[in-house]
């Protein structure tokens, strides 16, 4: 380490400078005793002798002082003590000093934290290898692309035609996750939920990810009835499996089956790579799904699609390619047409839909360390300006120009490292508490660390803004008249005119750019609240929900699924504290399941005039307990079973859609694609019956929080058999707090299926937070910027304003003398900071208009040029410019004239 | 020094000084106050050593190693002293500066009082 002995070399030069400068002294005092000894043999007294020996000697500091400066070339010497005067001087001003200091912390940490969060979000690179050239595909719908629940990629025998016929891409692979029952070792055991890679070999080729251990999936066992094989990653190994060596050819149960484990993959895949899917992905069977590869199955999406394209096919190209062939197929297969596909790098899609937020906290974090350096600077010129005369007087005492700049360097430069110390210190609490407070939807939060290229970024930047401001009035006040800056000091109401507007021009600068941070973040938060506190069309409270899955193998026909649903159901709704509850598929505020429909009055015989709807299936509990409105009709009883004529509810949209002018009551549809589409019965989750329409009810979000309720048919379980699957959900109504119920639904499930995990357990009202966790994070982000920025700035105007009235004193103090009123002083001196702070506030408004593109994308329930929002943050800005200058500004009431004029 | 750089006041003076000091140190080790005085005298008094400029010379002039220094015990003083030495560095030093003031004086003298030879 030769930092180490340079610095103990360094250390050592010390202690030799120390030890010949007591030499020094040594021989000046040896000096002056003969000097005198000298005089007093010419027979003057002693002590006259020895004052006079000192007078011909000079200086003696000076003398001290001119060897040191000689000798202390090392310049870590000089720097340690000017070092030493400048923590003196900071010391001397803990006003001025702390306030710098957090200016400089909340930029470095504020920065640091959001730069590093925002790098391990979406900025690291990928842990693939040429992870370039990974795309993910995502079907279109019209050149549109399908968003919120239904984005996903083409079909998969789409995508086998697009992987054939492009030239573009090395591989593709189309796969899928589902929740399953899962658990360990080779006899059965407490099972938990857990999603489920459903993926072909290609899925691991195509990210380039070999086994540790085995082999990856042939081609055979992805067909159904072959498919008891699993890949297991190496975390689930060890812990699972204690890391047992002959893991190979043991077993893991798959909702009751037992599938053999062929593979151990490396821990590499991220989560966020399945965000969709809740929970890392751990196991692996193949993509066994026959009719996923029939004709009739090209328009369904919802898979995901992963491709590698060839080495330097640049993206526009790959897309034209597709696209191409997304013609061709449109042409040669009916259900193809409109469908089409989009690609978008891999990298591209870790934060989803937050990606536009997190580049609009980026840009904001970067307003805030702006403001901070403004504020800096403001606080470093005030400051020298404010010791102009000490300045001065040192010149004035022989301190050398390069002395003296050096001096004023150190400060600047320690200041900044106590600012940065502090700042590190910030955004280490910061990103703590990022990772703590990070939504599930957001797990790349969990490996985020401090990166310290931001840091020292920040860190240069804030330097450089301390040695510019703190420097340059020191490198012109070293080129002063003296005589007039000494003279000046106690008069300067005339004086420093050029630096004051630089003050303001600063002020100005804060106030914009604060106002435009307070504008984004009080329009964002709105959207928010308006995202969170809208109407689901339910009653939101008091509602719980949990999921579980009837594998196949036990319960093997709808009619076993059925009694058992039904039976759960009872016995919850026995419970104590239990209002209601239902055993359904859809619950708000995403449904995800449509179906095509047949209804009389709307023939369709081209594939876009197909109606269809948002579909699920209940019990006769559903609307009851969900707290949705009956608004025509009947709701379902008991009565309507698998044995009665199959009955269904529409709601508000669905009536307005598809019978605006009459009574929907009695009149029967059909469940299911139209004949002329072949489309097997039952295949592809469709279902094939026609039902009742026996009531409306009212409308609820089905299709996202963001999305207006899109036309949903509610039908029964036990009236569809097709359709009646092992996946379902209970919501329960409850008289007190939901999640107290929760261990006892539980263990009423349990008493029916021991084996059946209860998973996903939580309210609506958590569901709905959930949903919206992301955006709160950012938001929540964004908004204490805006107050951080909004701090900044008040101590911008109050610390110029400050700073105005104390160099001002004796101008005002004249003017009060000759005959100005206090209040009219006042006013004087407000005038000129809330002129600076409207100017501020004008140029903030233009700014946040002209930024408003930023944020329309991202708001909901409120126009991004909201003119409530706009004057309301501008007004508030004002007041607290206002505010912030009339404390320092009522100094000018206590002002004694007579004292200031007398005073210098 | 780098030609058409004038050497400024100080410079010239402190060149003076370093050669007085090397000068007195001819005859002997001496200390500060010996060398202040010695110059003083033997110019009668025309040249004020200042003090305040002679023990930085002194520094100097030993870092850059023309003379060197111990603390001796001075036998008339009975008190110990720091005594000054000639190095041969600094005496081959004591020649250029002399023979460089040399040149100098005459170039002053050719200016100041030209003699017959001079101007023909």
């Amino acid at each position: 380490m030769s930092n180490w002995r340079g610095l103990l070399s360094r250390a050592a030069g010390l202690w030799q400078r120390q030890e010949r400068m007591q030499d020094l002294q040594r021989e000046i005092e040896s000096h002056l005793e003969l000097e005198a000894d000298e005089l007093q043999e010419s027979g003057i007294s002693a002590e006259e002798s020895r004052h006079a020996a000192r007078r011909a000697f000079g200086n003696t500091a000076l003398v001290a002082e001119d060897v040191r400066a000689l000798r202390s070339l090392s310049w870590v010497e000089g720097l340690g003590r000017d070092l030493r005067y400048a923590g003196r001087a900071l010391r001397k001003s803990p006003g001025f000093t702390s306030v710098a200091v957090l200016t400089l912390a909340l930029g470095i940490g504020a920065n640091t934290a959001i730069f590093s969060a925002i790098d391990a979000l979406m900025l690291r690179p990928l842990p693939f290898s040429h992870a370039e050239q990974l795309v993910r595909l995502y079907a279109t719908k019209n050149n549109v692309a399908i968003e919120g629940f239904y984005a996903g990629s083409p079909s998969p025998p789409d995508l086998r035609d697009y992987a054939q016929a492009s030239h573009s891409f090395q591989n593709m692979v189309v796969y899928d996750a589902w929740r399953k029952n899962v658990s360990y070792g080779d006899a059965a055991g407490e099972p938990e939920q857990m999603s489920v890679g459903l993926v072909p070999a290609a899925y691991f080729q195509v990210l380039e990810v070999k086994p540790l251990m085995g082999r990856l999936f042939t081609e055979e066992e992805n067909e159904e009835g072959k498919n008891y094989v699993a890949a297991i990653s190496a975390h689930l190994w060890k812990t699972r499996y204690a890391g047992d060596r002959v893991i190979l050819g043991r077993k893991i149960r798959i909702n009751d089956e037992p599938y053999t484990i062929i593979a151990v993959m490396p821990d590499v895949i991220p989560q966020w790579m399945e965000a969709r899917h809740p929970g890392l992905i751990e196991v692996w069977t193949p993509f066994a799904f026959a009719d996923a590869w029939s004709e009739a199955s090209r328009r369904t999406h919802g898979y995901d699609a992963l491709g590698r394209l060839k080495t330097g096919v640049p993206l526009e190209q790959a897309q034209a390619d597709l696209s191409t062939i997304a013609a061709a197929l449109a042409a040669a297969h009916p259900l193809d047409q409109g469908n089409g596909v989009a690609i978008k790098p891999l990298a591209d899609t870790r934060v989803g839909t937050l990606r536009p937020m997190l580049f609009l906290l980026m840009g904001a974090v970067s307003l805030i360390l702006l403001i901070a350096c403004v504020n800096l600077a403001n606080l470093l010129l005030a400051r020298n300006a404010a010791r102009e005369r000490e300045l001065a007087v040192r010149v004035a005492l022989g301190a050398g120009r390069g002395g003296l700049v050096r001096q004023l360097f150190a400060e600047t430069l320690l200041l900044s490292l106590i600012g940065a110390t502090v700042g590190v210190a910030l955004a280490q609490t910061g990103l703590t508490a990022l990772a703590r407070m990070h939504p599930k939807n957001l797990p790349q939060l969990d490996s985020v660390s401090l990166d310290w290229r931001v840091l020292v970024f920040t860190v240069i930047v804030s330097l450089l803004t301390s040695l510019l401001f703190g420097l340059a009035p020191a490198l012109t006040g070293t080129r002063l008249n003296l005589v007039d800056a000494l003279k000046q000091g106690g008069r300067s109401g005339t004086s420093g005119v050029h630096s004051q507007h630089t003050r303001k021009l600063l002020v100005v600068t804060e106030m914009a750019m604060s106002l435009m941070l307070l504008v984004g973040a009080s329009l964002l938060v709105q959207s928010i609240l308006h995202l969170e506190r809208q109407s689901l069309g339910i009653r939101q409270d008091h509602l719980l929900k949990g999921h579980f899955y009837l594998p196949g193998v036990r319960y093997p026909d709808p009619g076993t699924l059925t009694r058992f649903c039904d039976e759960f159901a009872r016995r919850v709704r026995a419970v104590p504290g239990v209002i209601e509850a239902s055993i359904t598929t859809i619950y708000p505020p995403n449904n995800g399941w449509t179906q095509m429909l047949g209804i009389p009055g709307h023939p369709a015989t081209r594939i876009e005039g197909i109606p269809a709807a948002q579909f699920g299936v209940t019990d006769a509990h559903f609307i009851r307990t969900m707290g949705i409105p009956l608004l025509r009709g009947r709701d379902f009883a008991e009565s309507d079973n698998a044995s009665s004529p199959p009955v269904a509810l529409i709601t508000q949209e669905f009536r307005d859609r598809y019978f605006p002018t009459e009574d929907p009551i009695g009149r029967q549809i059909h469940i299911g694609p139209p004949p002329f589409l072949q489309i097997a019965p039952g295949a592809n989750i469709t279902d094939a019956s026609d039902v009742t329409i026996i009531g409306v009810v009212g409308a609820f979000r089905n299709a996202g929080l963001a999305r207006p309720p899109e036309p949903q048919i509610i039908a029964l379980y036990s009236q569809h058999p097709l359709v009646n699957y092992g996946f379902k959900d209970i919501v329960i109504r409850t008289a007190s707090e939901p999640h107290l119920l929760g261990p006892e639904i539980r263990r009423q499930l349990h008493q029916l299926d021991a084996d059946m995990p209860f998973a996903q357990v939580q309210t609506m009202d958590e569901l709905v937070e959930q949903e919206t966790g992301g955006q709160r994070f950012t938001t929540a982000l964004l908004a204490s910027f805006a107050l951080g920025g909004l701090a900044l700035a008040i101590v911008g105007i109050y610390g110029v304003v400050s700073f105005l009235v104390t160099q001002r004193t004796q101008e005002l103090a004249v003017r009060m003398a000759i005959g100005a009123t206090p209040t009219t002083v006042l006013w004087h001196v407000l005038k000129q900071s809330l002129g600076a702070a409207t100017l501020g506030a004008t140029l903030g408004l233009l700014g946040a208009v002209a930024a408003q593109r930023l944020t329309s994308g991202l708001l909901f329930g409120i126009s991004s040029l909201d003119p409530v929002t706009f004057a309301a943050s501008a007004v508030f800005l004002l007041a607290v410019a206002a505010i912030a200058s009339a404390i320092p500004a009522a100094r000018v009431l206590r002002i004694d004239p007579a004292r200031a004029l007398r005073q210098d | 020094m780098p030609p058409g750089n004038v050497p400024s006041r100080t410079e010239l003076l402190q060149g003076t000084l370093d050669m007085l000091i090397l000068r007195t140190l001819l005859f002997g080790p001496a200390h500060g106050h010996q060398i202040a005085k010695h110059i003083q005298r033997t110019t009668e008094d025309v040249l004020q050593v200042e003090h305040g400029s002679l023990y930085p010379a002194l520094h100097r002039m030993e870092r850059k190693g023309w003379i060197v220094s111990k603390w001796e015990m001075s036998k008339e003083r009975n008190r110990e002293l720091k005594y000054y030495r000639l190095t041969p560095t600094g005496r081959k030093q004591l020649a250029h500066e002399e023979s460089k003031w040399k040149q100098m004086a005459k170039a002053v003298a050719r200016v100041m009082w030209p003699g017959p030879g001079e101007l023909s």
